[in-house]
């Protein structure tokens, strides 16, 4: 038997939710598009988020974004929205940067719709994307309390990525009270770049900052730090928390009570 | 399971009372060591050869060797001499060994110019004088010039016109060796013939090996019948062999029956097969230096019987007694060793069979006796006293490539080693024993890892009795491959079609059959074989090419309508029949001008033969025979009703259809030992232009016909658009009739079958529905497409088969259209079993030594370094899957073994497998039949639902935790919640959900009880653990995937928190 409650919720959306500006979506399906391939994105009365793994399996995206940062965010019942993210990379193509975007989805699961709208309101489009039925596991990593945290400007951790990944597959990162330093070890020779905490505050976005527990050194792949580079433009810090045998956390905010973007990465072995 | 049961326990009530006694007597002879006494039940039985009664003696002729003895007794001369042993069998199954005397090698050369036979003598004294000047010869009793006469014959090589006879020299030697020697000096110029001008001098047929010679001399064949002369036959007083009975004959008195009518019965032959095992040590494969031969298992029968004659196994340390199997126990390894070399020396077999027993078994055990200074141990030949060395061969064979292997000296038995003719007759993805038994025996069987053998060694007499199992049944296998493939009888037959010794076809390319039929042709034609400079070990370069076959370019399409199929029988050897093709007939161009034009016919490539009336070739000749002697063998075949002489006559007139057919090769083998490729090509021409003609013909003959394909020796006609196959197939045959008629003899067009339908893909790459009758099709043939090829995984070849089977013969485009999309749709929902997605590819080289990174190296390197003791060794065939990776990750670093994917649950990349295997096989069958909709089998709806498995290793995964969802719809459930199973929405449906899940945990439940009782069952006990990790069994992968799946299925039931029995494993 099925209950007029549930009538009614068939005939309307089960999920819908706008955004002012559509390229926060564009800007994180371009930073993880080259790790995941398919993921759930979870819709629930909290937000929507999604966390996958990569394939390789040595690296973890988890992204939020809270409902309180929509124009308007309903969800009558939690769902999931199995994304081929190059399917949805081509219909966010067909958005303007600075449309709106609403999306719905119905709770048969199978179709979810995106309409864009411009600023100045005279340009509406409607997309509809086929949706994938994508049995996997929810995984997470546990919240912790780092050893030691370094803030720093995401355009400087793209260069450092950039600069250092064409010496060698691996960095080394060590933080101490004083400094936060990359180290390569490559073929062709070896490089390191090394960072203070800033003592003058002039911009905030410029600001390095360390805050330590204990000292850490730690080993990961550098190609995976620049894949995660490519957050970078989605916020003007980023901060990377480390702790010894646990995996990195590579953060980016999109900006007070919108959400974040996280990577974890999981160390070398020395 | 339980009705088996009870016979089988009172076997081995029975089997352990026989024990007891026998127990004691075997502990005797053991302890005096006594070998030969405990295998005497298995040795020949003493039946009188009935010379004494004036009877001829006829033995089946199965090996030969020669000796070099420095005095003969025989023959009272004291000059050295070769003296041929010929090892065979009476028909009663008694072992005999002749020794056949004074049969001389000879050789021959061009006269020297102005040659006068008054001064045969005195050439006759230089050579002899040049002769012993070599040190090599010193050792020679008496002259090593023979004789010395005047051969009247011809050249086999180029007719001359007028065609006159020419002298030659023909050179009788001594020793088997002098012939190389002394025609080395003679084609150097090296011999002063004192008023004869200094020259070098052509040598003809100073290559053909000395047994060869003998054969041809005796016109003896291969495993055929010989008669001694009763009054002729001496016998020694002193044996020296292992054999029942010795004869000493002079080789004139030898009667040699060709093989033909009664002469085609076999004798009982023995044939031992044989498998040992080692303890190797934890991770490296056994080497002989030092790990220990444990157990040695032997499986020896007669042919014509159906009981085997002995199944014992040897044992190092106790083993608990064997149903049907004599088990004998030693407490040492030395002990082992000689109580093998005893049984062999006892049961005397002919033939010595196994698995990979070259290149494994004989040289470990051998090896290892040399570590253990057995000095008593390498003598496993016939003769006493002769020990059995091992030596390192290449064979080089345009047909086989190349192989590197080791021969022995056995003198007497045969070593057919299965796995060699394996690798040689059948083109297969894997030769491992398992695999091959599955393929031509149905059977799998249980596969003990090397590593485990040791552990299972070292336990007690049950698990020694559970390897001793193992070890016989890879005794056995061989042998049942043997009968089933018919390869001893294939063989044989082999031999006496083309001449020569059993043990040469496994020994030697394809080149020396045919070198045998054209010597004894030759031979009896008065033709001399020219030796050809540099012939057989051309270093490197590589003779001149010429065009080859034709193909008319295919008409892709799907037919449906019959397609008549038109073959030239024989092709090749007709044409050079019809056309006189052949060494002999062969006219070098300079001499062409001096030939009327009505005696030579001059080929499309050119070059100019003679007409038989003038001369006909002996290639022709050859060929008349063989394939006149085929037409016998299969009208014989027809009438015969015994099921054993049916096998001998299928295997004759296959084995003539082969050596038909090398014929041609022969003559354009550019390393081969005459090659003349103006023959070859000559021959090719012809095909190509008959090819030609025939199209041209059915379509001008034959209105609104069309020739779609055509391939070297056939052609595909479509008659027309509507026609019943019926009409089709008179059709067919009315076109054959009229064109053969436009070729001469004995060129035949045949009609012998129809495709309907027929999907053509491109050259060389067909299918379609094989009938030869109108009631029903006699098979799908498939050529070159994805079934049969070996480099893909066994998904490809099962969707294609499948796919094919529904176009073809169920004619249901959209049931295949429907097929291709489930499993597509299974591959990605990772549903599909592991093992059909492996591929599998030879370590073979040492890692360093590739170039490219191959995804099998890579893995290679992967496994050593994860532990080196268990990774594979060179020569292994290491499967592989490939998993996901990086996005930018190549695909050689994605190979990863099966068995720890499994256990690691690490996701397989199924977007690969789709794309870079299935796809374009599937595109290439199914454009031509839904044209540019082929991208919708790999797009749409059925590719939206997949899995991604979460893997229990792996970088991140030893910090993640997994979170709770709905086992609904899967959406997260808060953490306040946890513990719950459904999310609040899906609660209202909590019962059907729970009811789903319980019904899968049942369902694998059930898969893995029938895969563990199948595993039981082919391990063949049931009170043990299954260890069997057979690599190249499904049922294996699938019960460790069932496994996986069982432990996931329950987890997510135990969530519902109703306690369950814990689970069954």
């Amino acid at each position: 038997m099925v209950s007029k409650e549930e009538q009614n919720l068939a005939t309307t959306f089960q999920f819908e939710a706008r955004l002012t500006q559509a390229s926060l979506i564009k800007k994180i399906l371009e930073a993880i598009k080259d790790l995941v391939t398919d993921a759930n994105f979870d819709c629930s009365a909290e937000g929507l988020s999604l966390q996958a793994m990569d394939s390789s399996h040595v690296s973890l995206v988890s992204m939020v974004l809270h409902a309180q940062g929509f124009e308007m965010f309903r969800c009558q019942r939690a769902v999931s929205l199995g994304i081929n993210l190059a399917s949805l990379t081509k219909i966010l193509k067909c958005a303007g940067n600075d449309d709106s975007i609403t999306l719905r989805a119905d709770d048969k699961g199978d179709k979810a719709e995106f309409v864009f709208e411009s600023q100045t309101q005279d340009r509406l489009s409607e997309f509809e994307l086929k949706l994938m039925d994508i049995d996997s596991e929810h995984l997470g990593i546990p919240d912790t309390k780092y050893s030691a945290v370094v803030e720093m400007p995401s355009s400087e951790y793209r260069r450092i990525c950039s600069d250092l990944g064409v010496m060698g597959d691996t960095v080394r990162i060590s933080v101490s009270k004083e400094s936060v330093k990359f180290q390569v070890d490559g073929d062709i020779g070896k490089g390191s770049v090394c960072l203070h905490p800033s003592s003058v505050v002039d911009k905030p976005t410029e600001v390095v900052k360390i805050s330590l527990e204990e000292p850490v050194d730690m080993i990961f792949s550098i190609r995976y730090l620049n894949f995660f580079a490519k957050a970078a433009p989605l916020s003007d810090t980023v901060t990377l928390s480390l702790s010894k045998d646990f995996p990195l956390q590579v953060e980016f905010k999109f900006g007070e009570q919108m959400g974040y973007l996280r990577y974890y990465l999981a160390p070398k072995i020395d | 399971m339980d009705s088996s049961a009870s016979p089988v326990e009172d076997d081995i009530i029975q089997e352990s009372l026989e024990y007891e006694s026998e127990k004691q007597e075997i502990a005797e002879a053991v302890e005096g060591s006594n070998f030969e006494y405990l295998f005497l039940s298995y040795a020949r039985t003493n039946n009188p050869l009935g010379t004494q009664q004036g009877r001829n003696l006829c033995i089946l002729q199965l090996d030969l060797d020669f000796e070099i003895v420095e005095r003969d007794q025989f023959l009272k001369d004291s000059s050295s001499a070769a003296v041929v042993r010929i090892y065979g069998v009476t028909e009663s199954g008694s072992s005999v060994l002749v020794r056949v005397h004074g049969f001389r090698p000879f050789f021959f050369i061009n006269c020297p110019v102005n040659f006068d036979p008054v001064d045969l003598p005195t050439l006759k004294g230089c050579l002899e004088k040049r002769a012993r000047e070599l040190t090599s010869v010193h050792k020679c009793q008496g002259p090593v010039v023979r004789d010395l006469e005047v051969f009247e014959g011809r050249s086999l090589l180029y007719f001359v016109p007028n065609d006159p006879a020419v002298q030659y020299l023909k050179i009788t030697v001594a020793l088997p060796t002098h012939i190389r020697q002394l025609a080395q000096l003679l084609e150097r110029g090296d011999v002063d013939f004192g008023r004869y001008e200094r020259t070098r001098y052509l040598t003809f047929e100073a290559s053909v090996d000395f047994l060869l010679r003998f054969m041809i001399e005796t016109n003896m064949y291969g495993c055929s019948w010989i008669e001694l002369p009763s009054d002729k036959c001496q016998f020694p007083k002193k044996q020296t062999s292992h054999m029942q009975f010795e004869v000493d004959i002079h080789y004139t008195d030898l009667i040699c029956h060709p093989p033909h009518g009664e002469w085609l019965r076999t004798a009982p032959i023995r044939i031992l097969s044989f498998d040992i095992e080692c303890a190797g040590r934890p991770g490296v494969f056994p080497e002989p230096e030092h790990d220990q031969v444990i157990q040695i298992a032997n499986y020896l029968t007669e042919t014509g019987k159906s009981e085997p004659i002995a199944r014992t196994v040897l044992t190092l340390g106790s083993c608990a007694p064997i149903a049907g199997a004599r088990v004998v126990s030693f407490n040492s390894e030395s002990e082992l060793l000689e109580a093998w070399v005893s049984f062999l020396a006892v049961t005397d077999p002919d033939i010595l069979t196994g698995y990979n027993i070259v290149n494994f078994d004989l040289p470990y055990l051998l090896n290892r006796a040399n570590v253990l200074r057995l000095s008593t141990f390498p003598f496993l030949g016939r003769l006493i006293g002769i020990r059995t060395k091992m030596q390192d061969t290449r064979l080089s064979s345009s047909a086989f490539g190349t192989h590197e292997s080791k021969s022995f000296t056995m003198n007497g038995r045969v070593i057919v080693d299965m796995l060699q003719i394996l690798v040689r007759d059948y083109k297969l993805r894997s030769y491992s024993l398992n695999s091959v038994s599955f393929e031509f025996l149905g059977e799998q069987k249980e596969d003990v890892h090397h590593s485990i053998i040791t552990e299972l060694f070292h336990g007690n007499e049950n698990t020694r009795r559970r390897l001793a199992v193992y070890c016989l049944k890879d005794a056995y296998l061989p042998q049942r491959l043997m009968e089933k493939l018919m390869s001893l009888t294939n063989y044989m037959e082999l031999a006496r079609v083309s001449g020569i010794p059993l043990a040469w076809l496994l020994s030697r390319g394809h080149m020396i059959k045919v070198v045998s039929l054209l010597h004894r042709k030759g031979f009896a034609e008065g033709l001399l074989i020219p030796d050809m400079k540099n012939a057989g070990h051309n270093s490197g370069e590589e003779g001149e090419s010429y065009e080859g076959a034709t193909v008319i370019e295919p008409k892709r399409g799907f037919y449906n309508m019959p397609i008549a199929t038109l073959d030239f029988a024989s092709l090749y050897p007709s044409i050079m029949m019809a056309h006189n093709i052949c060494y002999s007939t062969f006219v070098r161009k300079s001499d062409v001008q001096y030939l009327k034009p009505e005696d030579y016919i001059r080929s499309p490539s050119g070059d100019c033969f003679v007409r038989p009336t003038i001369r006909k070739g002996v290639l022709s000749k050859i060929l008349e025979d063989l394939l006149s002697a085929r037409k016998i063998a299969k009208k014989e075949l027809a009438e015969a009703t015994d099921p054993f002489l049916r096998s001998v006559l299928n295997g004759r007139q296959l084995a003539l259809k082969i050596s038909a057919n090398a014929v041609y090769g022969f003559t354009g083998a550019s390393r081969g030992k005459l090659p003349c490729t103006e023959i070859s090509a000559s021959i090719t021409a012809f095909g190509r232009q008959m090819i030609e003609t025939t199209k041209s013909l059915v379509e001008s003959k034959f209105p609104s016909s069309e020739v779609i394909y055509g391939d070297t020796d056939s052609v595909m006609v479509k008659f027309r658009d509507e026609l019943t196959l019926e009409e089709s197939m008179a059709l067919g045959q009315q076109a054959a009739d009229i064109i053969s008629q436009s070729f001469p003899k004995p060129i035949k067009l045949e009609f012998e079958k129809c495709y309907f339908p027929y999907l053509l893909i491109q050259k060389k790459r067909y299918a379609g529905l094989l009938w030869t009758k109108t009631q029903t099709y006699d098979k799908m043939d498939c050529k070159g497409i994805e079934t049969v090829r070996r480099d893909n995984c066994k998904l490809v070849a099962n969707v294609i088969s499948k796919v094919l089977e529904k176009l073809l013969i169920e004619r249901d485009v959209q049931g295949a259209i429907d097929f291709v999309k489930r499993t597509i749709s299974d591959l990605l929902q990772n549903k599909v079993d592991i093992s059909l997605l492996v591929v599998s590819k030879e370590l073979s080289k040492a890692a360093a030594d590739y170039d490219a990174n191959q995804a099998h190296v890579t893995l290679y390197k992967k496994l050593y370094q994860r532990d080196a003791g268990s990774a594979p060794s060179l020569g292994d065939r290491i499967p592989y899957v490939t998993i996901k990776g990086r996005k930018d990750q190549p695909a050689h670093e994605r190979a990863e073994d099966p068995i720890y994917v499994l256990e690691h649950n690490l996701p397989l990349d199924t977007e690969y497998y789709l794309k870079n295997m299935l796809r374009k096989p599937l595109e290439r069958i199914f454009r031509p039949i839904i044209g540019d909709k082929v991208s919708s089998l790999f797009e749409g709806e059925h590719t939206r639902s997949i899995t991604v498995t979460t893997p229990s290793t792996g970088g991140i995964m030893r910090f993640t935790k997994v979170s709770v969802s709905c086992l609904g719809c899967r959406t997260p459930i808060p953490q306040s919640e946890n513990e719950q199973p459904l999310c609040k929405y899906c609660k209202a449906n909590e019962a059907s959900i729970y009811e789903k899940i319980l019904g899968n945990v049942r369902e694998y439940e059930r898969q893995y009880a029938m895969l563990w009782t199948q595993c039981q069952r082919c391990m063949g006990s049931i009170c043990q653990d299954v260890l069997c990790s057979n690599s190249d069994c499904p049922i294996f992968y699938r019960r460790r995937k069932v496994q996986k799946d069982l432990q996931d299925a329950s987890k997510q039931f135990q969530r519902f928190a109703i306690h369950s029995s814990p689970p069954a494993w």
